[in-house]
Formats: structure tokens, C-alpha cells, sequence
């Protein structure tokens, strides 16, 4: 199969993560629309690895997934400690740290 | 038949690995290790003192260890994935160094007691490991793992008041926008490997210049997603609208690491990438840095104006010295280069002072704010002349290190033929004033409309708390005075540094090109 087809499903998933990660208000699923892209981009690793025949790509994919494994870890630790603190698990609530001047704008 | 597959897999699994010139590297990452397995043990004596003081031997060791280096020819590492130049060595001490001061800022603070001393040290270590193989990196996997090695544990560090929601806030922002910088600049390099079909620098620069790769546009696409990543580590506009929100929630001496550290090794990866990998691209990507380092410095200076946290403001006055760095980059020679690697020793030297100076008046129990510097200068003289000092060298007045900075940026953008940048630069400084004068005038000003009321008793108590806070505080007042001092020795007598960033400059571009 043509290599592009690949190319475009990892564009189709990434565009989904960065989709969700716009709209999608708490912070879990904000995290599993990251791992959706930091996927999309191990995909077009190994479909440019498999077009050009070397493993340099399968191997950043390996490398991409233990990064990927690590930043979730430290994702869901921060939001235990939020949790754990009473804090709303919602983006939009988290507005103590902000410019002065923006205050009309959401509320 | 084993035997000739044993030879195969004896030959493939065994590179060379260069110990002697990774033993800086090596240092940070067991020092990292070592400062955790000390913490395990109980006491007082431990968690106070000698927690601190493994975490620092073992940064003050790397930091030897990499000036050593200095001027030596240039070396490639581990089958080409790390190049020990002087750039490489020029910004690991930088990084190395705002640790130290980091360290020092922490020492007596109250995250180093919430987050765990050795879990504290231990994180900071494994983010400079990052950031130093980041600046030594040629290969697109190496460039990945260091930008995440630094990038995790600052995450962490920057939630590690746990009890303090606005820390964890500022952590989970940065975790997110963090991420989605990463992510973006990970699928720009997977797209730059796809056009070219290798991770190294060289190769893939290689393969641009011959394989006539300049309009393709899966190359192109790559690229700009490589370098919006970039910008969103770097905190160049329209990316930075997380620095300030992250800046003020992390704990102070973390925001003082990070505004420096992360600076530096985001700027290192963004010169060696711009001037090996995609130099031929040279005229794709310059107009495009171009306009975000305009855009940059004029959205930070405005950003700052009126800003009443001072981490706040130092954050967007961060942006705005984002955009001046970036002129360096976009010129795309020897002397931008240089002119980049001097404004960012210089910044290290600046931007530490204000840091130790908020961080004694949040433990005097006034805040961050603008309002905790009124009567600064009756209340602690030496603090405040350092301040002062600090903010005219940010605003880039003469005599100080900052207009040296930027008369060599200036100089670069001029001859870059970017001279429309120089003017913007110097716009950008003459608003900057604005705010850090802003600064200057509430810590020497008499506050004058509250002196009928009870004068005696708020001045007193005002006075005793704050007197306190610096007095208890010698390692904060060092700081900021040596900042200050330096600032204005390298603006009268810049020729150390400069010798530091030409060798840096020298030793890259003299290869590439």
C-alpha cells in the first residue's frame, strides 16, 4: 500500500488530539488527547522508516513511547495532588494565575 | 552458525562510548541518583544540609568537568549523537551555573521542605542533564529525549508547593502546553525525517542542499512544526501565552532556573538547528523568525506594562528578551550567533538579582507583588541598590551589561542586513523602561498618601518583618549584589564574555559553513 495512506491517518489522528485538546475541558482527557498525537507522530515515524528502508524511525518511535509513558506518569501525579487539594478538575476553573486585565473575558 | 550471529550481535552492540568527554554528563546523572538514595536517610542533618550539599558538589563537579572542555578541537560522541563543542561547553556552564544559583535561591525555602529535599535536588539535576545533552545533541532522537529529560522533571518541580494550589496550577498549564509543544515539534521532525530520511543534523542538511529538497513540501511542513515547537519552549509569541500564568504559580527560586536555563538550552537547540540542519533552507525560515521576533518583543513589553506580580512581569519582560534573542538566530551568522550566546550569559547575570530579591520578601511574607518593594530602599539599602541596578541593566541602559548585549545585536542585525529588527529592538527597549523603572520608583519612593494614618506602628511592624527577611537571608543578599556587580563590571569590561561567546560561535559555524 501506498505510503501516503499512512501519512494521512497519522495527519487525520493528530488533527483529532489537537481537536479534543481545544475543546475538552478536564485535564484527564486533555492528556489522552496528547497521547493520540504523540501516536499520530510514532505512526508517520514508522511509515517514513518502512518508506526509507532504515530502522532509525522504529527506533525514535521506541524512544517517543518510554517519553510518552514518563509524561503520563507525571500527568496523572500532578492531578492527584490537584485532586487531592480540593481543586476543580477543569480547565476553565483554574484562573487563579492570569492577567489582571483579561478578567471580563470569561466570566 | 551461533557463533557467526554472536559475532554479529558482539559488533552491533558495541560503539564506542567516549567515558572520559560524557563524564560531565555521567556526573549529573549520578549525582541525581546519589542525592536521592542520601535523602532516604532520616534526620534533620540529612534533609537540611547534606542533601543540598551532594546535589551541589555534584553540579559544581559537571561544571569543572565541562571547562576543562573549553577550547578543545571539537568531538563527536556516541556513534555522532552528541557533539562536545564550545557552544555545547559555553551554554552547559551557563545551565550549570543558574542550577547553582537555583540551588542556593531553594536552600532555606519552604518547597525544598514540602517537595522532599532529595526528590527537589534530584529533579533539578535530571533537568540540567537534559538541557546540557539538548545543546550537544545532532540527531533528531538524541534532540527528542534531552528536550523531554528537561522538560518532565520541570513540570514537577514547578507543581512541588503541593499544598499550594496556584504551584499545582502553574504545574498541570505548564504540563499541558509543555506537552503540546513537544508533541508539535516531535511531528515536525518525524515529517523532517521523512523527507530526508535521516536523524543526524549533517545528514539531513546534507540532504537538503543536495537532493534539492527546497520546495518540498513535506520537508517545509516539517520544519515549521519543528520550529513552532521550538518557539513554544522558547516562549516566543504567538506561543508564550503560558510563561506568565507558569512563572508566577512555580515556586520562585524554579521561575528563576527556568527563565534562565530553559532560555539558554532552547536557544542552543534553535541556533544549532537553524545554522546545521536547515541552513539551506536559510531563506524559508529567516523571514518567518523574523516577524516572530518582532512580534515577540512588542507583545512582551506590552504584556509587562501594568503587570502588579513582579514574577509576572519578569515573565512577559522574559518574552520580550525572547524576541531580542531571536534576532541572532535570524541572521544566520557567526556574529548573530555570538551576539545571541553574549545576551544570554548577560541574562543569566540580570536576571538572577530580582529573583533573590522577591524571593526575601515572599519570606518576609510580602508577596510578589509591586506593593512588598515599597520602602524597600529605607528598609534594605544593599537589596535595593542591587535591584536597581538589576532593572536598569534588564532596560539595557549604558554602562551596564544589557546595552552591551544589545549593541552587539544591534551590530548583528545590522549586518544581517535586518536593520528594520534593530529598530524594533530598540522600540521595544525604550517601552520596557516603563515597567522596570516602575519597580525602581516603588522601592525608593516615599509612599505618599498613607503617612498621615498610624504612621508609627505599620512602619514598625512593616520594618521588623522585612528587616528579618533580609538580614536572615545572607546567601540572597550575595546573590543579588553579585549579580548586580557583575552586570556592571561586564558593561564596562565585556571582554571575558565576549571571548566565551566567540569561541562558542567560532566553533559551530566554522563547520557548517
Amino acid at each position: 500500500m501506498d505510503i501516503v495512506w499512512y501519512v494521512a491517518l497519522s495527519a487525520v489522528i493528530f488533527s483529532i488530539g489537537a481537536g479534543g485538546l481545544l475543546a475538552r475541558r478536564s485535564p484527564l482527557v486533555m492528556l489522552l488527547c496528547l497521547e493520540l498525537m504523540l501516536n499520530a507522530s510514532n505512526l508517520a515515524l514508522i511509515a517514513f522508516a518502512r518508506m526509507w528502508a532504515n530502522v532509525d524511525g522504529q527506533i525514535f518511535a521506541l524512544v517517543v513511547m518510554v517519553v510518552a509513558a514518563c509524561e503520563v506518569v507525571v500527568g496523572l501525579g500532578i492531578i492527584v495532588a490537584l485532586y487531592r487539594n480540593r481543586v476543580a478538575i477543569d480547565i476553565d476553573e483554574l484562573d487563579s494565575l492570569r492577567d489582571p486585565t483579561e478578567g471580563a473575558i470569561s466570566d | 552458525m551461533t557463533a557467526a550471529a554472536l559475532n554479529v550481535l558482539g559488533a552491533a552492540t558495541s560503539p564506542p562510548i567516549e567515558y572520559e568527554t560524557l563524564l560531565p554528563f555521567l556526573v549529573l546523572a549520578g549525582g541525581a541518583v546519589l542525592t536521592l538514595i542520601v535523602s532516604m536517610f532520616p534526620g534533620r542533618f540529612v534533609q537540611r544540609a547534606l542533601t543540598p550539599i551532594v546535589a551541589t558538589s555534584g553540579l559544581l563537579a559537571s561544571l569543572v568537568l565541562f571547562a576543562i572542555q573549553l577550547n578543545e578541537p571539537p568531538e563527536l560522541l556516541l556513534s555522532g549523537s552528541l557533539r562536545i563543542d564550545d557552544l555545547a561547553v559555553v551554554f552547559s556552564l551557563l545551565i550549570i551555573t543558574a542550577a547553582l544559583v537555583a540551588t542556593v535561591l531553594a536552600w532555606r525555602g519552604s518547597t525544598v521542605r514540602e517537595a522532599g529535599s532529595g526528590e527537589f535536588y534530584a529533579l533539578l539535576l535530571s533537568a540540567v542533564l537534559g538541557m546540557t545533552l539538548l545543546v550537544a545533541s545532532q540527531n533528531l532522537v538524541t534532540l527528542f529525549l534531552a528536550l523531554e529529560l528537561f522538560s518532565i522533571p520541570l513540570y514537577v518541580l514547578c507543581g512541588a508547593d503541593l499544598r499550594r494550589n496556584r504551584s499545582l496550577e502553574s504545574g498541570v498549564k505548564y504540563l499541558i502546553i509543555g506537552s503540546l509543544g513537544s508533541v508539535t515539534l516531535l511531528y515536525g521532525l518525524a515529517f523532517v525525517f521523512g523527507a530526508t530520511g535521516s536523524t543526524g543534523y549533517a545528514e539531513i542538511g546534507k540532504a537538503i542542499a543536495t537532493g534539492n529538497l527546497a520546495d518540498d513540501a513535506l520537508l517545509l511542513v516539517g520544519v515549521g512544526l519543528t520550529l513552532v515547537g521550538v518557539a513554544f519552549k522558547a516562549s516566543i509569541a504567538p506561543f508564550h501565552q503560558w510563561t506568565p500564568d507558569v512563572y508566577e504559580g512555580a515556586p520562585t527560586p524554579i521561575t528563576a532556573f527556568m527563565s534562565v536555563a530553559t532560555k539558554a538550552a532552547t536557544f542552543g537547540l534553535l541556533l544549532r538547528l537553524t545554522g546545521e540542519a536547515f541552513l539551506p533552507l536559510y531563506h524559508d525560515w529567516a523571514p518567518l523568525l523574523a516577524v516572530l521576533a518582532a512580534v515577540t518583543i512588542l507583545v512582551g513589553n506590552l504584556g509587562a506594562l501594568g503587570q502588579e506580580s513582579l514574577k509576572r512581569m519578569l515573565a512577559y519582560s522574559g518574552v520580550a528578551q525572547a524576541g531580542y534573542l531571536l534576532i541572532g538566530v535570524v541572521v544566520g551568522t557567526a556574529l548573530g550567533a555570538r551576539a545571541t550566546v553574549f545576551y544570554l550569559l548577560v541574562y543569566l547575570l540580570m536576571n538572577v538579582g530580582p529573583f533573590a530579591v522577591i524571593i526575601s520578601r515572599e519570606r518576609a511574607g510580602l508577596g510578589d507583588g509591586l506593593t512588598g518593594m515599597r520602602n524597600l530602599g529605607r528598609e534594605a539599602p544593599v537589596m535595593a541598590w542591587s535591584m536597581t541596578i538589576s532593572m536598569i541593566t534588564l532596560a539595557g541602559l549604558p554602562i551596564t551589561a544589557g546595552f552591551v548585549g544589545k549593541l552587539f545585536l544591534i551590530e548583528s542585525a545590522i549586518d544581517g542586513r535586518y536593520a528594520w529588527l534593530a529598530v524594533v529592538l530598540v522600540l521595544g527597549s525604550a517601552l520596557s523602561l516603563a515597567y522596570y523603572l516602575r519597580v525602581v520608583a516603588a522601592m525608593w519612593m516615599r509612599p505618599v498618601a498613607k503617612r498621615t494614618g498610624r504612621p508609627g506602628r505599620v512602619a514598625a511592624v512593616a520594618g521588623a518583618a522585612t528587616e528579618g527577611g533580609a538580614g536572615r537571608f545572607p546567601e540572597l543578599v550575595a546573590i543579588a549584589v553579585l549579580a548586580a556587580l557583575a552586570s556592571i563590571v561586564i558593561g564596562v569590561w565585556p571582554q571575558p564574555l565576549l571571548d566565551l561567546a566567540t569561541d562558542a560561535a567560532e566553533a559551530f559555524f566554522s563547520l557548517s559553513n
